[in-house]
């Protein structure tokens, strides 16, 4: 050890920059955004008169993204150690007031209109989960072993998941999900994560029989032919089942055709299937299971804890939201609203996307080798 | 920092626990992997399938039925284009102007057309059989929302003409009567489709490679009727209803030859381009047209259709004295020359059978018999054949059987059954009562004794034609030679011309041609209703049969003996017809 540290000092440590999860973001970037206008040109043109309509604000989006994922990877990520806690109060008052201020869509308050921009709040409470709690478990890494700290920590964020349920379930599944996953890592014990996850399963199921809206749900899942609210699940089966091996070929998918509602959001990735068929769906998933590989190679490489975490808690964001939007539109689990990252449409979310992409990035410029 | 970097990496239970995060997704997305195997490849038909039942639109392109034309080249059933309008209510843009615009092509009433208009519906038919030149005009508005589609209807050229052995067709493009039904699969042609994509509105997507079925069109019908001949003979029949009040008017043309049929007339006849209109002498026996009850109008309409020439049975009466000396020649138990005594009647176990003539014909031979008509001497006749000889020729002569014309709806014979005819019906049958046979099997009958011994098949069809004009199908009928002897048949042949010329059918007798024929009266059951048929049947010329002309007049007022009434129609017919046959 002695002898390393030695040697550091002796040579200029090589500079490191993860160009892979660079390439990956590019790449899954204009890939989302050529499904996306598929997708998304004929309710354009039926709605707006205007076949690229999604694709132009998913552009502005994503420029803003692209340019706030340069920053961010520019600037040390323990920058943000002391910004993380404002940032946290700060998503906790957004999604507080989305819920008496913001505009209602389809009977759901979710977003803030700032001018003519809109902006969900959620989207930015996950990121300001992943650095605020980066922060906190780096400040109790001592004790994190123990079963006082996880509750401790569990109730810090507890606030946020809660005001998000209120209206937006999922996310706050998602952000949930972030926090265990951060904890896990963080902890070296797993009999905690045993108690935990049997809690969440008791607590899930009761949940689900309490309220009958969600065992209707259940239902639905089982036969979604039988319902008419299976409309969706079935409607993208269709598309799934129609694209075979190699698909139809790109735009020429029919159900996008308003038969599958809303396809661009969350139901995109049976668009995908149809027109890229069984080859293009794997192709994507490995895709994502390759960047999620790099987010562990970033996590395993970090310079300490805090930068880990951080990239941990990407990476549980990134892994959740794909496996829980796979398993919904190929009817593995109940429907419940959660989008493909990087293709669904959605300007907060693929802004803050991105922006997590720069942390990820920053942390993997921190990473040094020791050349021996 | 590089302190902490040290002891940070030396951590190895995260990096541990970051793998067993990266395993678990993983995993499951490997899981997922498979569920999509599993509904792409495995469920990819079934989901594949239901996704097109609800993308595809199905649009039916309709084969023109095919024609039928007669022997002289002339059109007696064909299609014209007609146009259905319909609205799509998604798509109007202009509803006033739609509904101005439909009012004043259409002739319907605003409220029809508002209706229509603003039901919200896919599609909503506003009127069918609308002429080209209208839905033409429609089109020409250019209205977003209207929906003009061209459609044939079959049509007939002369209406009336012919009405029950043409038949017409039903919406579906289908025959329901006469030749339209027996020659359906030659005229019906195959539907063409047109496949769409539609999205979820269903508005049809541009360029999506819709699939087309073009049609097939049916094939030409050429008939041996010649319209030619067939008026004539509906002219005629018309004259003759007239005339006598008589029920109904039948008349058929043939050659004996071959069997085609040249004409067949049911007096009165129906329009085929409206056929479920009631005719005025459907009606006349109705006193309220608008209180019929659609079981009642039916009744009346299949008594309209009803093609009386095949579907009717009736008692032939004194011509089928044809087919008794035919088969007494045949058997030998009779000569010209044979001597009869006739005194007004005939005892026939108790029963006295009276002659037409009361006061008797005296003395006759068998060949003035058959000039006078006597019944006596066919009683005789049919004594001396017997039953079982009787039958036997029945059979040979194919008069119990159907003709198997191809029309449909042919009535079978009705005769007594060999083991039930005792002395009183046999000599009730030798001069053609007691039984019922068509007018259709009578000719035929007759057709094949004079025409030198071949049973023949009537019938209308010749040659199945496409589009073009070429020859796809010579229709084929089986004929049944040697049914009796050349000799009986020339023996026929000069003993009814001797009728025409000098016996019971002198009305037929035309100057400058040999006609053979004869006559009948024949009373229908009850007796007691006295209500006649009165019959001619007359071939030319005499000893080369090439034309049979049966006419039956049903219950005609006033005078009622075949020879006064039923001659002089075959009569005006050979007269006008004879000369155009030789022409051509």
């Amino acid at each position: 050890m002695a002898r390393g540290q030695e040697k550091e000092k002796k040579q200029k440590p090589i500079r490191y920059f993860d160009y892979s999860l660079l390439f990956l973001i590019i790449f899954l970037l204009c890939f989302g955004l050529i499904m996306l206008y598929s997708t998304s040109s004929y309710y354009g043109s039926t709605r707006f008169g205007d076949a690229a309509y999604y694709l132009k604000k998913q552009l502005f989006a994503t420029s803003l993204g692209i340019v706030a994922m340069i920053i961010v990877s520019r600037i040390p990520y323990r920058f943000w150690m002391n910004l993380s806690g404002a940032a946290y109060l700060a998503a906790l008052g957004l999604c507080t007031f989305v819920i008496f201020g913001g505009r209602e869509v389809k009977g759901q308050a979710r977003w803030i209109y700032i001018g003519p921009l809109s902006f969900q709040p959620s989207e930015f409470a996950k990121l300001a989960v992943i650095i605020f709690l980066a922060l906190i478990i780096y400040k109790t890494s001592k004790q994190v072993g123990e079963f006082k700290t996880l509750v401790k920590v569990m109730l810090i964020v507890l606030p946020i998941v809660g005001v998000v349920a209120y209206n937006n379930l999922s996310t706050a599944i998602i952000i949930l999900g972030i926090a265990v996953c951060m904890l896990f890592v963080a902890s070296p014990k797993y009999s905690h994560f045993f108690v935990v996850g049997l809690v969440v399963l008791v607590v899930g199921v009761v949940f689900i029989a309490l309220a009958s809206y969600r065992a209707e749900r259940i239902q639905i899942w089982l036969h979604p032919e039988e319902h008419e609210k299976g409309y969706q699940t079935l409607q993208g089966l269709y598309a799934i089942g129609s694209g075979g091996l190699f698909g139809k070929g790109l735009g020429e998918s029919m159900q996008k055709l308003g038969f599958i509602p809303e396809a661009q959001n969350d139901m995109i990735f049976s668009v995908i299937c149809e027109e890229l068929g069984l080859f293009g769906a794997v192709c994507l998933i490995l895709l994502y299971l390759l960047m999620i590989w790099r987010f562990m190679v970033i996590a395993n490489n970090a310079a300490d804890l805090y930068g880990a975490l951080i990239v941990v808690g990407i990476m549980a964001h990134i892994s959740i939201q794909v496996v829980l939007n796979i398993a919904v539109v190929t009817n593995t689990i109940p429907n419940t609203g959660i989008s493909l990252p990087f293709i669904s449409y959605g300007g907060t979310s693929i802004l803050f996307l991105l922006s997590e992409m720069g942390l990820a990035l920053s942390v993997s410029r921190g990473i040094t080798f020791e050349v021996t | 920092m590089s302190q902490e970097h040290v002891f940070y990496r030396s951590k190895t239970f995260n990096r541990k626990k970051i793998f067993i995060m990266f395993l678990a997704v993983f995993f499951v997305l490997m899981f997922l992997i498979g569920r999509l195997v599993y509904l792409m490849v495995f469920c990819s038909e079934y989901y594949g399938q239901k996704a097109e039942n609800l993308h595809e639109r199905e649009r039916d392109i309709k084969a023109a039925r095919g024609r039928i034309i007669d022997a002289t080249g002339t059109v007696l059933a064909t299609n014209k284009s007609v146009c259905t309008i319909s609205v799509i209510h998604s798509q109007i843009e202009e509803p006033e102007k739609v509904i101005d615009a439909l009012v004043k092509e259409l002739g319907l009433s605003e409220d029809e057309v508002r209706a229509r208009v603003e039901k919200v519906s896919s599609i909503e038919r506003v009127k069918t059989n609308v002429d080209k030149e209208v839905g033409d005009r429609i089109r020409a508005y250019g209205l977003a929302g209207v929906k003009v589609d061209e459609d044939y209807k079959r049509y007939y050229p002369y209406e009336s003409m012919a009405s029950s052995v043409l038949g017409f067709t039903g919406a579906d493009n289908q025959g329901i009567l006469g030749l339209e039904v027996k020659y359906d699969s030659y005229l019906q042609g195959t539907n063409g489709q047109i496949l769409t994509l539609t999205d979820a509105r269903g508005i049809e997507i541009e360029n999506a490679g819709e699939t087309r079925m073009e049609p097939i069109n049916g094939y030409d019908l050429c008939i041996s009727m010649d319209v030619n001949i067939q008026q004539y003979c509906e002219q005629a029949a018309e004259k003759a209803y007239l005339k006598k009040q008589a029920d109904s008017v039948s008349i058929i043309v043939i050659n004996p030859q071959n069997g085609e049929l040249m004409a067949m007339v049911n007096y009165p006849e129906f329009n085929l381009n409206e056929p479920f209109t009631l005719t005025d002498e459907m009606l006349s026996g109705v006193e309220d047209a608008s209180a019929l009850n659609a079981e009642q109008k039916q009744d009346l309409l299949n008594q309209m259709w009803r093609n009386q020439c095949i579907s009717d049975t009736y008692e032939p009466g004194s011509t089928f004295k044809i087919i008794t000396a035919s088969a007494a020649l045949e058997e030998g138990v009779v000569s010209l020359t044979d001597q009869f005594y006739c005194p007004g009647y005939k005892m026939v176990e108790d029963r006295r059978i009276r002659c037409a003539k009361t006061s008797g014909h005296g003395a006759e031979t068998f060949e003035t018999g058959i000039m006078n008509s006597c019944n006596p001497v066919f009683i005789e006749l049919g004594e001396r054949l017997g039953v079982d000889n009787y039958y036997k020729y029945f059979n040979q002569f194919g008069l119990l059987e159907k003709t198997h014309i191809d029309l449909p709806g042919e009535a079978a014979t009705i005769m007594h059954k060999k083991e039930n005819v005792g002395p009183v019906e046999l000599a009730t049958i030798s001069f053609g009562q007691s039984f019922q046979i068509t007018p259709i099997q009578l000719v035929t009958t007759v057709s094949s004794i004079i025409n030198g011994g071949t049973r023949i098949t009537p019938h209308f069809g010749v040659e199945i034609r496409d589009e073009k004009g070429n020859l796809v199908e010579k229709l084929k009928y089986d004929t049944t030679e040697g049914i009796c002897s050349e000799e009986t048949s020339e023996t026929m042949q000069y003993l009814l011309e001797k009728v025409v010329s000098e016996g019971g059918g002198k009305n037929a007798k035309i100057e400058g041609y040999s006609i053979g024929g004869k006559t009948a009266t024949s009373q229908t059951l009850p007796r007691s209703e006295h209500r006649y048929i009165s019959s001619f049947l007359g071939f030319a010329p005499a000893d080369d049969p090439q034309v049979l002309v049966l006419a039956i007049i049903r219950n005609p007022q006033g005078t009622y003996y075949g020879g006064m009434i039923a001659a002089p129609v075959v009569k005006e017919i050979m007269e006008n017809i004879l000369p155009y046959l030789d022409k051509s």
